[in-house]
């Protein structure tokens, strides 16, 4: 019997999550060697961080998964966190309570990712055009919000107070496990996700089939905000500050190397939530692996780049001729 | 007498000005079985288009079932019970039979509110047993063969109830067997008193199926005729406005050498094909036949360099041929007209000119630069030479008729003088008219000592104009027909592996 969320899966995408399955469970054991040979490291520390660490991430790429399933894309994610970070902060400063605080911030990001569906179907333009224009103008808009609400803006919102922290520190694997569960569940019997990966396989048979595509692709870009106002409050309330300038700076290319590891097509029509769970956390773990191996971090951004080419091209590589037949039935 | 199904008074289409579709008065009565025939460009995929609501009339009034209706969308046309099969199916191929069945329709649901997913499977089967399929339902859709895909298609869109079926051109990519059983289908449909519009190229279709007749021309509806009363040149005459005289033309005069130009021995290619052993000699027509999945298609390519191969021998004029990429072909003088021109052979997007001349620029490259001006008149010779029809030479290849798409691409290879040429449905989804004029040129090319081996599904014109066929089933070539062998009924023998049973 097979598990509902992997029978819609082609055999190539079953693989890529094998794949990853099994690259996860040796970064977990190589990291779990280093920290026994290491007296101030501990294994157990290292798998409470997980949920904080890769939430952000992970919640923003299974936003981003429905999207591309689409086969649109939304690049402005990141620039998108920093101005729902940017208004936290700035009610922050008027002292107002941590919900409110929070509230605000998580509507900043699902109105945005509405925002940028609107733009797309009243201009008809690409979501690409649409959120590249928006991955910079966004974080200006940040910039002017807070240089504007806030008297003595020195280009960072120091944020004191355990409470405003809760969401990024003591909540976030709560969180990340919640939405992981909804992901699964909701891949394995909705039929949304299905419609979605129908608009991104052919646009043309659902508007014939009697499917409105606009209104496909604007409930791809709700559902992707619902996952980014997660992913954007444990990303801000994280660390002590919000620096507008830094804040999730390069974050969007992690969120789609994620989900192009998970095995989503970037053209989209064929994907998978959990391969994108599986790809976030597996990017994730490079990232610690790397650490405990003592690489320089100018020499692990460039084997983090090198290692997204090199798992995608051997997968690639291994299924090449099941694609091809694949492909020629 | 009860009211037509369906009436157009003076329904029209223009496109920025542009006429597409005169005004048109047309009457389809209910349980009818319609044909509609005309060449490429004669307003027929409009009239679809407008009848199934993926274009707005520019004028005049839809009337159905006594009610004037207005389609906004397909989704109107579909609600009011009008589902239309285009020729180039559209379809989600990731996705399994049954989603792409029941797409737009509700989702059996499981108490929990979640998608019951064996419900929607067993939706599907039943659908498909009750048209006489038996399929799997939970493999994606791109794994059918283009002549299940298409039964699928027509199994769902009766399934929504349809009381209006619109059929554009589709047995272009079936075999004949599969033909005679979709003719077993809509014959079925028509007895349930579904009414059917049936568009087509293949005028003997018309005969063996429809009631009656009307021919689009230049956006006009110019002839009416009760399928009984109409000749086949009658019709011929009133889609090209002239008389055709030949449509498989022979007129030349055999192989020019006995030494072939292309000889290829015990061939194969994992899980495609097997033991493939064939001969074309240079001035000669060679077909290839065979059921849809035979095989044909893939020997083709892999001659072309497009597939490995894991057995066999292949010689070229004589000297050894191992292809590992189409640019050997090419520069050893092969090229290959691919099945589907739109999405393997042309940029639809760009012009008629470059379209053409990506074929040859390396011809008339100087240290790797190219003078605009030898390329323009390079492709002007070759648009007058090969009778390519365009308002003008940079016109979008996308907007041209299929068989001046089909012109533009034999002529982008044929400029190079190729001495073996590949062809993979030549005249698929080509009008009657362009069809005689692209025989006639494979014609002249043979009789100027080219070698042609071509694939073909229509078998008129397999055996109109092959010297000899191969026909092939399963992976294998099963017999190699000619002279008075050559009939359309032994290459169907032959196809569906009988052959031998029967002449035995």
């Amino acid at each position: 019997m097979t598990l509902p969320f992997l029978s819609h899966l082609s055999p190539a995408l079953r693989n890529r999550l094998r794949f990853l399955l099994a690259g996860n469970l040796i970064l977990l054991a190589f990291i779990y060697a280093h920290t026994l040979s290491n007296e101030k490291a501990s294994f157990l520390d290292e798998l409470s961080r997980f949920g904080p660490n890769v939430a952000p991430l992970i919640l923003a790429a299974l936003g981003l998964t429905g999207i591309v399933y689409t086969g649109a894309i939304d690049l402005s994610v990141g620039a998108i966190i920093v101005v729902a970070g940017t208004v936290f902060g700035i009610l922050y400063e008027y002292e107002f309570a941590p919900a409110v605080c929070f509230a605000a911030c998580y509507a900043t990001a699902l109105c945005l990712s509405m925002w940028n569906a609107c733009l797309i179907r009243w201009l008809k333009i690409p979501a690409i055009i649409v959120t590249l224009a928006g991955l910079t103008f966004y974080r200006g808009l940040a910039l002017a919000l807070a240089n504007v609400s806030l008297e003595k803006f020195s280009g960072q919102i120091s944020i004191q107070g355990d409470a405003y922290h809760r969401p990024g520190n003591e909540w976030a694997g709560s969180i990340l496990l919640f939405a992981i569960v909804i992901a699964i569940v909701w891949e394995s019997f909705g039929k949304t996700p299905r419609l979605w990966l129908a608009h991104g396989s052919s646009q043309a048979a659902c508007r014939l089939q009697g499917l409105d595509p606009a209104r496909l692709l604007t409930g791809a870009f709700f559902v992707s905000g619902l996952f980014l106002g997660l992913a954007a409050l444990t990303e801000t309330t994280r660390g002590l500050t919000i620096e507008p300038n830094r804040l999730a700076r390069g974050f969007e290319l992690q969120v789609v190397a994620a989900v192009v590891m998970g095995g989503t097509n970037i053209f989209g029509g064929e994907g998978s939530y959990l391969g994108t769970i599986l790809g976030g956390a597996f990017l994730y773990l490079v990232g610690q692996a790397m650490l405990y191996a003592g690489l320089s971090e100018y020499s692990r951004h460039a084997v983090h780049g090198a290692l997204i080419i090199g798992v995608i091209g051997f997968d690639c590589l291994m299924h090449r001729k099941a694609k091809l037949l694949e492909e020629l039935r | 007498m009860p009211a037509p199904l369906l009436t157009l008074h003076a329904v029209e289409k223009t496109f920025a000005g542009v006429r597409a579709l005169a005004p048109l008065d047309l009457t389809i009565g209910r349980g009818q079985l319609l044909g509609l025939v005309g060449e490429n460009g004669a307003g027929k995929s409009t009239l679809i288009k407008l009848l199934s609501g993926v274009y707005q009339p520019s004028g005049g009034r839809i009337v159905w079932d006594g009610n004037q209706v207005a389609f906004t969308s397909p989704r109107d046309a579909l609600d009011t019970g009008i589902a239309t099969i285009h020729q180039e199916l559209e379809y989600c191929g990731h996705l399994s039979v049954a989603e792409n069945m029941l797409l737009r329709e509700p989702w059996p649901r499981s108490r929990f509110g979640g998608v019951d997913w064996p419900a929607l499977r067993e939706t599907a089967s039943n659908i498909l047993r009750d048209f006489g399929l038996d399929l799997p339902v939970d493999v994606p859709f791109d794994s059918l063969t283009p002549a299940e895909k298409q039964e699928v298609a027509i199994a769902g869109a009766l399934a929504r109830d349809a009381r209006l079926l619109i059929l554009d051109e589709p047995t272009a990519a079936l075999s004949e067997p599969e033909v005679e059983r979709l003719f077993g289908h809509l014959q079925r449909t028509q007895a349930e008193g579904v009414t059917i519009l049936y568009v087509t190229h293949r005028l003997d279709e018309l005969f063996s199926l429809t009631d009656r007749v009307i021919v689009l021309r230049d956006g006009e509806l110019v002839a009416d005729h009760e399928t009984q009363e109409v000749e086949v040149e009658q019709l011929i005459h009133d889609m090209v406005g002239r008389p055709v005289e030949q449509v498989y033309p022979k007129t030349r005069s055999g192989p020019k050498s006995d030494d072939p130009a292309l000889a290829v021995q015990e061939l194969s290619c994992d899980a495609m094909f097997t033991d493939i052993s064939l001969v074309v000699k240079p001035g000669e027509i060679v077909g290839l036949a065979g059921l849809v999945g035979a095989g044909r298609s893939e020997v083709v390519r892999a001659i072309y360099g497009l597939y490995p191969i894991t057995n066999g021998r292949m010689t070229l004029f004589g000297h050894d041929w191992h292809p590992q990429h189409p640019r050997d072909a090419i520069q050893r003088g092969v090229v290959y007209l691919p099945e589907e021109r739109k999405r393997q052979g042309l940029v639809l997007e760009h012009g008629l000119d470059t379209n053409i001349s990506v074929g040859f620029t390396d011809l008339l490259a100087r240290y790797g630069l190219i003078s605009r001006k030898a390329e323009r008149s390079r492709v002007d010779e070759a648009i007058a030479r090969y009778d390519v029809r365009a308002a003008h030479v940079s016109q979008p290849i996308g907007t041209l008729s299929g068989g001046n798409q089909q012109k533009a691409l034999l002529a982008r290879w044929l400029e190079r003088a190729p001495d073996l040429i590949l062809l993979d449905e030549p005249t698929r989804g080509v009008d009657v008219g362009a069809k005689a004029e692209i025989h006639a040129l494979i014609d002249r090319l043979a009789d100027q000592g080219r070698a042609v081996l071509f694939v073909s599904s229509d078998l008129p014109e397999l055996v109109g104009m092959s010297d000899r066929v191969y026909v092939m089933n399963r992976g294998r070539i099963e017999t190699e027909l000619s002279n008075d062998e050559l009939t359309e009924q032994n290459v169907i023998l032959a196809a569906s592996g009988l052959f031998e049973a029967a002449i035995s």
